[in-house]
């Protein structure tokens, strides 16, 4: 009994590496619990449903064969500690292809280093803030294996100033959370306003707390100063505070900001005050392309859902699948290396949900981060919450990616 | 500036203080029967109120949930006496500091696996949309906040001084040992504290609830501000914790306003500086003379 127990262990230990060549390793990390969840189970699930489909069709063609891809799970809860360990964890498997996900800066600013030093390639999605790619132009990184698939701050400050100047306000007051993350998109909004010709007069800003659930004070000042839109920056439990303290003081100026509006967690918690809430989107949870529908469709039906968490991020999860899919065959190879490689030099364009991704990324230029941001301003939309979902503020928008997408 | 404006910030922010005010007097409940108070009452409000949601998405209607959050809130209370408390008294040690805080701890991780860490919507009857007095938007909601505890804190000093019990509760209060010659049994009135102070933290989990979301984090930040509220109140005034409750809200609206909202939780800290350093025993505290 004990010899086969111990021939079956040595019989695993040997046959598990000679498998592992026969798959396509990917790891997909991010929080699927805590307060960022929605965001990075949606991520995960649309994720897991490209790998579905590309499996289905018997893998990725790599060499003479085709190839299957292998999931490996990791949540690492938006803890930044838990981001280091994944990080280490992941940079020290000798097999792995390539890593997505994340969605919190700091777990990111904590883990890519040990992804970076061992060159292990890593796509970036649904989210984390600016740092997470300037960290790397600053320290002036020859060659990254980090590439980012997120509508970065700069596009979504740059939309969310762009709506209050196409809405003819000129009073604008500026709500942000305490933390780093609220910070930069303060900064990142004063920064446009002054780009884009300081035609917006900032005539309040105010910060509130993480757990904060009564912003009267900092609404009445807003208002007392007659700010006619609010620009905002933070996570949905809060933002929810803020738009049902404006319902309570009937304040009904438009709320405008990050694509964090559109987290569940928003929509839920403020319910019908939600409604006319505006943020920028890379993807509206709307069938208007056959692309989207088979998407919108194939989520609902697998995870059995009638609305996704986070449409955004599993849309974005799903794209880069098939983006890092794109990179294996043509590196012709499971080998991270060789697929950073191609990654920065997509010949093939992909045909994703968001849209067609014709050479996404180029290659790395400490000066320039752009070189390894997939998302341009034309591939984000402005949103629009109305009675629990996220619909097109500007049916312009709608009209555009129709077009784009029967080319 | 605009009076209307201090006004609204000033009922706004005193209708916060007032469940201060009430988590602190759970403080105080405690503490006047068995000089111990529960470091995890904060837990206990954020346990009560996840059990509560509970029973609304098992289809119990609000009305009846209300009773049977109090229960579960109580019965609680009871186990936090039970084992936390009660050993360490009868061994007249501190170890209840400790254990009440580990206690808290052990709540919060519970209820982290059993209901996740998100924030979630409490639905209410009661309508949140806000209703104009002399220019001052107050919702339904925080009428009933206020209403609710008034309420609840009038009921437990009604009963403390109309009731065979409550004057038990008192007796005890005002002097354990001769209470005790006097055949009170003082287990039996700490048990008691016990239960009604869960209570009272579960009527303040069910009241804030629909304002607040519920979630494990949710009462980590009221709990800091209750127990302002109760030392600079005095842990022996019940009148003493509104007031001051009140007042602590008020100030909170006002500073953030004022000084900027990065500043608001300055007055509670330095109020309880002075109240320390001016009146340990509280603005509305009795100076506790021990004869030996």
């Amino acid at each position: 009994m004990k010899k086969t127990l111990i021939a079956t262990l040595l019989l695993g230990m040997f046959a598990s590496p000679a498998f592992a060549g026969e798959t396509i390793k990917i790891a997909l990390t991010g929080p699927f619990s805590g307060g960022s969840a929605p965001m990075g189970t949606s991520m995960r699930d649309g994720a897991k449903l490209a790998i579905t489909e590309i499996n289905a069709a018997g893998g990725i063609s790599v060499g003479a064969k085709k190839k299957k891809i292998e999931i490996i799970e990791r949540d690492d809860e938006g803890k930044n500690e838990r981001g280091a360990l994944i990080g280490q964890e992941l940079a020290s498997m000798g097999d792995l292809s390539g890593v997505i996900g994340s969605v919190n800066t700091g777990v990111v600013l904590a883990g890519d280093k040990h992804l970076q030093e061992k060159g292990i390639t890593k796509i970036i999605t649904p989210a984390a803030g600016s740092a997470s790619m300037t960290q790397w132009s600053k320290a002036g990184a020859k060659d990254l294996s980090i590439f980012r698939f997120a509508a970065h701050d700069g596009i979504q400050s740059s939309m969310v100033v762009e709506e209050a100047i196409n809405q003819k306000f000129t009073k604008v007051a500026i709500l942000h959370d305490a933390t780093n993350y609220g910070a930069s998109g303060h900064d990142d909004l004063v920064d446009q306003i002054k780009k884009q010709g300081n035609k917006l007069e900032i005539v309040a800003t105010e910060k509130f707390n993480i757990g904060d659930k009564d912003m009267t004070a900092q609404l009445l000042s807003a208002k007392a100063k007659g700010a006619q839109a609010i620009l905002i920056w933070g996570i949905g439990p809060e933002m929810a505070a803020v738009s049902n303290g404006m319902a309570k003081l009937g304040m009904k100026m438009p709320l405008i900001g990050g694509w964090t509006l559109s987290m569940s967690n928003y929509i839920d918690n403020a319910g019908k005050n939600g409604n006319g809430t505006l943020m920028p989107q890379t993807f509206i949870e709307e069938a208007i392309t056959p692309k989207a529908k088979s998407f919108i469709e194939g989520y609902h039906k697998t995870y059995n859902v009638t609305r996704i968490p986070s449409p955004v991020s599993a849309a974005q999860g799903y794209d880069a699948v098939y983006i890092f899919a794109a990179a294996v065959k043509q590196a012709q190879s499971d080998d991270t290396h060789k697929i950073k490689t191609a990654l920065e030099d997509l010949r093939e364009p992909v045909k994703g949900v968001i849209g067609t991704w014709k050479h996404p990324f180029s290659k790395w230029d400490p000066a320039n981060e752009q070189t390894h941001e997939a998302f341009r301003r034309t591939d984000a939309v402005m949103g629009k919450i109305q009675d629990g979902h996220v619909v097109f503020a500007n049916e312009a928008d709608r009209q555009r990616l129709i077009k784009n997408a029967s080319k | 500036m605009n009076l209307d404006i201090i006004a609204q910030m000033a009922v706004s922010g005193a209708l916060m203080g007032l469940v201060y005010a009430l988590i602190a007097y759970g403080f105080q409940l405690t503490f006047a029967t068995s000089k111990s108070i529960n470091f995890g009452q904060g837990e206990l409000v954020m346990l009560s109120a996840f059990f509560s949601l509970t029973l609304l998405d098992l289809g119990v209607p609000y009305w009846l949930m209300v009773p049977g959050g109090l229960m579960f809130g109580a019965a609680m209370g009871l186990v936090v006496e039970r084992a936390c408390v009660r050993l360490s008294l009868e061994q007249k040690s501190e170890g209840w500091i400790l254990l009440t805080i580990i206690f808290g701890l052990l709540g919060f991780s519970a209820a982290e696996n059993i209901w996740g860490r998100d924030d979630r919507p409490f639905p209410s009857p009661i309508s949140a949309d806000a209703m104009d007095f002399f220019g001052i938007s107050i919702t339904g909601l925080e009428i009933s906040v206020a209403i609710g505890v008034f309420l609840v804190m009038g009921v437990i000093e009604l009963f403390k001084r109309r009731t065979l019990m409550g004057k038990a509760f008192e007796a005890v209060s005002a002097d354990r040992d001769a209470a005790e010659l006097m055949g009170i049994s003082a287990t039996h009135t700490i048990m008691l504290s016990y239960g009604l102070s869960g209570m009272v933290a579960a009527m303040a989990g069910i009241l804030i609830s629909p304002i607040t979301t519920v979630g494990p984090t949710m009462a980590s930040a009221l709990i800091l501000k209750a127990f302002s509220v109760a030392v600079v109140a005095g842990l022996d005034s019940g009148f003493g914790v509104v007031v001051i409750g009140i007042c602590l809200g008020a100030l909170e609206s006002l500073t953030s306003f004022y000084l900027g909202s990065g500043w608001r939780e300055a007055p509670g800290l330095i109020l309880l500086i002075l109240a320390l350093a001016v009146r340990p025993n509280g603005v509305f505290g009795k100076a506790s003379i021990r004869k030996v």
